[in-house]
């Protein structure tokens, strides 16, 4: 019984880093991933996911540190779903429509590379690379 | 720009097998993983996530035939969102109320329990699991 996720992909805004009331670091971001392929008719497609991020303590501080608006980078996680439902939660938007998201619980964030450096990724020059962050999963509080 | 799904779970409810216009299978069915850990003060937790799968093609068929309510299976797909928002999509309920689900599509499937058999979910022994069915998809 398992689930896994991996995304690549580029942030949408500045991370955000809040404190739990214990103190503990939580960082968000979202990040968009697109996918092309050709259709039927040889028309291309081109299709982008959305998926809303959360990091954790030490691995909160280093995206929080390093990552940035237009950022790629390599997040494997776990879907955290809503516990009611075991689906995805949803929230009513401000102009009073429903909305729904995948929440990740990044377990690990590689840093691939600014905007524009996309062509780098799989690559990377050590000297690009920061340091990784990576985080066990148990340590995760939900 | 990449996304992949993993999954290892049972399925929730008998696979439905339909067909395009065109004639081409897809099949559907629901998928729980459920997941257990130890929070910091040491206790016991539990999350379920349910995952609506679909498989298209030749393999939707072999899905249809091979699995039903309860089997166990390890999956490699993908999320499917509304092209409109990059989300889940979202519907209302016969209550009234928004709904949304994980809709995947599934590149590959993997039987890796015993048909039909919800009850040696978990911890079969090795006797128990027949040879693994491979279910690629032609994705």
């Amino acid at each position: 019984m398992y689930q896994k996720i991996v995304l690549v992909g580029n942030l949408g805004r500045e991370p955000e880093m809040r404190y739990t009331p214990d103190g503990t670091p939580v960082t968000s971001f979202s990040i968009a991933t697109n996918e092309k392929w050709a259709g039927r008719e040889g028309e291309q497609q081109e299709r982008t996911t959305w998926w809303r991020i959360t990091a954790w303590r030490r691995l909160a501080e280093t995206c929080n540190q390093y990552l940035s608006k237009g950022s790629q980078v390599l997040v494997e996680g776990r879907m955290n779903p809503d516990p009611e439902t075991g689906g995805p939660r949803v929230f009513t938007r401000n102009d009073g429509t429903a909305g729904a998201s995948y929440e990740v619980t990044a377990l690990t964030v590689k840093f691939l590379g600014g905007r524009g450096e996309g062509a780098a990724f799989g690559a990377p020059r050590d000297e690009d690379v920061p340091p990784e962050g990576e985080m066990d999963e148990d340590a995760i509080p939900f | 720009m990449y996304q992949k799904i993993y999954l290892a779970g049972n399925l929730g409810r008998d696979p439905e097998l339909r067909y395009t216009p065109n004639g081409t299978s897809v099949s559907s069915f629901s998928v729980a993983t459920n997941e257990q850990w130890t929070d910091q003060s040491g206790q016991l937790q539990r999350r379920t996530t349910w995952w609506q799968v679909k498989v298209w093609g030749k393999q939707a068929e072999r899905v249809s035939e091979l699995l039903s309510k309860g089997s166990q299976v390890f999956i490699e797909g993908r999320m499917d969102p509304d092209p409109a928002t990059g989300g889940p999509r979202v519907w209302t309920g016969s209550d009234g109320r928004a709904r949304a689900s994980f809709e995947i599509v599934a590149q590959r499937v993997r039987f890796i329990g015993r048909r039909a058999s919800a009850a040696s979910f978990g911890e079969p022994r090795d006797e128990d699991i027949p040879p693994e069915a491979f279910l690629d998809a032609a994705y």
